[in-house]
């Protein structure tokens, strides 16, 4: 008993010779053995078990973007089709590691969440589909409010997000996070695509009113706008920031009827965009002249599903952005096989938003299967930096500095009637601006990507 | 200066003329049957759905002549099978129930439509725009505003004066305003007061319905439609006075102007009508035009 009382008050020299000897193996052991040790450290929902894995996509199935978000859906779905089955740009992909079977062998399950195009519920849809659901990456637009509320509880988390439509520079300037990507193109390249032909078409000598929905994404399109015109010689005459949740836009108009501006534009999207377009031509601003000019409309982003939604007869003219058309399927072999796929599956085209959100859950699964880990540092790693090609036209960048996409994007115009070849002709591609064309230092926007690993 | 304050004062009176619109058959409703009806913005919807169909099939006029009675006929079935079980239940029943119906519709209509806009386009009568300078004398150069608006406001004030004497001057509108007081010694009377009290519910509903149909080509048709103007209908009925006809009037208008004279200052657009709504209730608690005993 003593004896065993004696033995806890202390080490013995014994002791210390013993726990000496195996602090010196550990220390000369070489750090390849540690390696893999590190790389299986738990982040977000790392390590995945089990025959399965799941994304989850956080989408507007509700409010002003939810006709977006329910063709982001119908998206996501195909893509987790072709990751288990093959098909679409599963097949053209290059480079490509995806083996067909689903991510690292296990097959590709998913949860859906409701953003309400609303930033605190997609917040809280977002924390449940980790939390409750295990996801190991998550995705959706269409809101970049929502889509930065998301990056920065990804980085939170430690969980990738996949951005999907997002427009805003802040998504990957002032609010970039390491945890999040961006595949789509930016305010600040539909600025500097869409002025010089603005100019060419309507002069150099206008004057610009501008309506712009009032959070991130407009205000940053305002800007880009403002900014890239005036470099043309427009003038810019005011802007008035309207209400996102607004339906009739006509206290709006008001002013600008009063006003000597020869230019409206509109930065709005969605259903704002498909009211206000609307609004503005109940108000005959297609019919009037100011200046000795006649009045031009302009709605900076442009989406076929927007186009539909504000009605042929509304759109035609009028010029904007987009980042993909279903029609150029023709162009390149990835867009063929995804609009084939999509409308074999669903019986009509993608929009802009599906092929951003269906491209992101590919090229996601793909840096998983060139990593060989769902270990989201390894994943990041293997994004930034990437170039790829066959998920549209020409070859697409991830900048690793700042996670944006850089790659091909359009200019279109509303079509008229003669133009029409069915009823989702509704958009003729006025110029095909090629990457470089739209490429920016990336200290144009301030911000900091934050660790690999979350604090 | 005279151009533009005349140009805001019209787009007041405008915006003012959809929610007398809206609001109308909304405190018609809890006036006379005391239900918060959660529902009312859903019929709204429906009215611009319905509207918007028949519009594009059989033209504009098919759908002023439809789609109100389609909406009475809705509203008098709604009344019958769900709302007449709850006019003994607390308010928040009321709300839970017509608030989930809302929610029913809704859905549904997206589930059949699709979430995406559906263009209403506006009759070939209704479009282009009206020369102001033309004739009103004190208006400087070129002042133009669109016709419908004014078709709208032209509309929102016949149905005023309609409902009004409707209720004032018929046999119908006595036996109404006299069941608001006390539908015990109507009954007591032989007179059947739950029929009439289906009818003001199918009327409510007719209201909402003929909103829907020359509110639609301003704010094109999507299922959220009605869920966006329901709390600035309720905020009409709450400022102008629950269960008054002439407070949802006069505070229909006092939001429109609100909201088209602060259009320059964006924070305060979006949050204009509950200023509103909070200054009123501050100093008259029973709203603008409010009476004793009704919510008290």
């Amino acid at each position: 008993m003593s004896k065993k009382h004696d033995k806890s008050k202390g080490l013995t020299r014994r002791d210390v010779l013993k726990i000496s000897a195996a602090s010196a193996v550990a220390a000369s052991t070489p750090m390849f053995f540690v390696k893999d040790a590190w790389a299986q450290k738990a982040i977000g929902n790392f390590p995945v078990n089990g025959p399965t894995v799941t994304y989850g996509f956080n989408v507007p199935l509700t409010s002003i973007y939810a006709d977006e978000g329910e063709d982001e859906l119908r998206a996501y779905k195909l893509a987790v089709k072709h990751l288990n089955n093959g098909g679409g740009m599963v097949e053209t992909l290059q480079p490509n590691a995806l083996k067909r079977n689903g991510v690292l062998g296990k097959k590709v399950e998913y949860v859906v969440g409701d953003t309400q195009t609303n930033p605190d519920a997609a917040r809280t849809s977002a924390r449940r589909m980790i939390e409750r659901d295990k996801v190991i990456m998550f995705s959706g637009g269409s809101s970049s409010a929502i889509a930065i509320a998301q990056q920065y509880l990804a980085q939170e988390l430690g969980v990738i997000f996949m951005c999907g439509l997002t427009h805003s520079n802040d998504t990957t300037g002032k609010d970039k996070r390491r945890y999040g990507f961006r595949h789509f193109f930016n305010a600040y390249m539909t600025g500097k695509a869409l002025a010089p032909i603005l100019s060419k078409e309507y002069g150099k000598d206008r004057r610009a009113f501008h309506l712009t929905a009032d959070y991130t994404w407009g205000h940053t399109q305002y800007q880009s706008m403002k900014d890239f015109t005036e470099k043309e010689g427009w003038t810019t005459v005011d802007n008035i920031m309207t209400p996102v949740k607004t339906t009739d836009f006509s206290q709006f108009l008001t002013p600008i009827l009063n006003s000597d501006a020869d230019v409206l534009i509109l930065n709005h999207y969605g259903k704002n965009m498909n009211n206000s377009l609307t609004n503005a031509v109940e108000f005959g601003f297609k019919e009037m002249q100011k200046n000795g000019k006649n009045m031009e409309i302009v709605v900076p982003l442009y989406s076929r599903l927007m186009a539909k939604g504000a009605g042929q007869k509304n759109i035609e003219g009028v010029l904007g952005t987009t980042a993909w058309n279903w029609t150029q399927k023709d162009d390149d072999p990835g867009s063929k096989a995804f609009v084939e796929t999509f409308e074999k599956e669903y019986g009509f085209p993608p929009s802009q938003a599906a092929q951003t959100c269906y491209v992101q859950t590919i090229i996601y699964s793909d840096a998983v299967e060139r990593a060989g880990t769902f270990y989201p540092p390894a994943v990041i790693k293997a994004l930034e930096g990437h170039e790829f090609a066959g998920t549209g036209p020409g070859k697409t960048l991830y900048r690793a500095e700042d996670h944006q996409c850089f790659k091909d994007m359009l200019v279109v115009k509303g079509k008229s009637p003669s133009q029409l070849k069915g009823k989702y002709d509704l958009l003729e591609i006025v110029s095909k601006v090629k990457r470089e064309d739209t490429v920016y230092p990336v200290d144009t926007f301030p911000g900091e990507l934050g660790p690999y690993e979350p604090a | 200066m005279v151009n533009q304050i005349f140009l805001q004062i019209v787009t007041g009176l405008q915006l003012g003329a959809i929610y007398v619109l809206i609001a109308l058959g909304l405190t018609l409703i809890f006036g006379t049957l005391g239900v918060v009806n959660f529902t009312h913005g859903a019929l709204f919807m429906l009215g611009a759905f319905s509207a918007v169909i028949i519009s594009g099939n059989y033209g504009f006029v098919a759908a002023i002549i439809i789609v109100p009675p389609f909406l009475f006929f809705f509203g008098v079935l709604m009344e019958r099978f769900i709302v007449r079980f709850f006019y003994d239940r607390p308010h928040t029943d009321q709300i839970l129930v017509t608030f989930g119906f809302a929610i029913v519709i809704q859905e549904t209509l997206k589930w059949i439509f699709g979430s995406n806009n559906i263009p209403f386009k506006m009759p070939a009568w209704g479009r282009g725009i009206l020369k102001l300078h033309e004739y009103v004398p004190f208006l400087d150069g070129f002042v133009a505003y669109p016709k419908w608006r004014f078709i709208l406001i032209t509309v929102s004030f016949f149905t005023v004066i309609a409902l009004f004497a409707l209720l004032q001057f018929t046999r119908f509108g006595m036996v109404i305003r006299a069941g608001m007081n006390d539908s015990e010694i109507l009954s007591f009377l032989g007179i059947n007061i739950t029929r009439r009290f289906t009818l003001v519910f199918g009327l409510g509903s007719m209201i909402a319905g003929l909103a829907g149909v020359f509110a639609g080509p301003v704010t094109n048709v999507d299922p959220g439609l009605g869920m966006f103007y329901l709390v600035p209908s309720f905020l009409v009925v709450v400022i102008g006075g629950m269960g008054s006809l002439p407070g949802a009037v006069l505070a229909s208008f006092l939001l429109g102007m609100a909201q088209s004279f602060t259009v320059s200052f964006a924070g305060l657009q979006a949050i204009v009508v509950y200023i509103v709504a909070v200054v009123v209730l501050l100093f008259m608690p029973r709203g603008l035009l409010g009476k004793k005993g009704v919510l008290d």
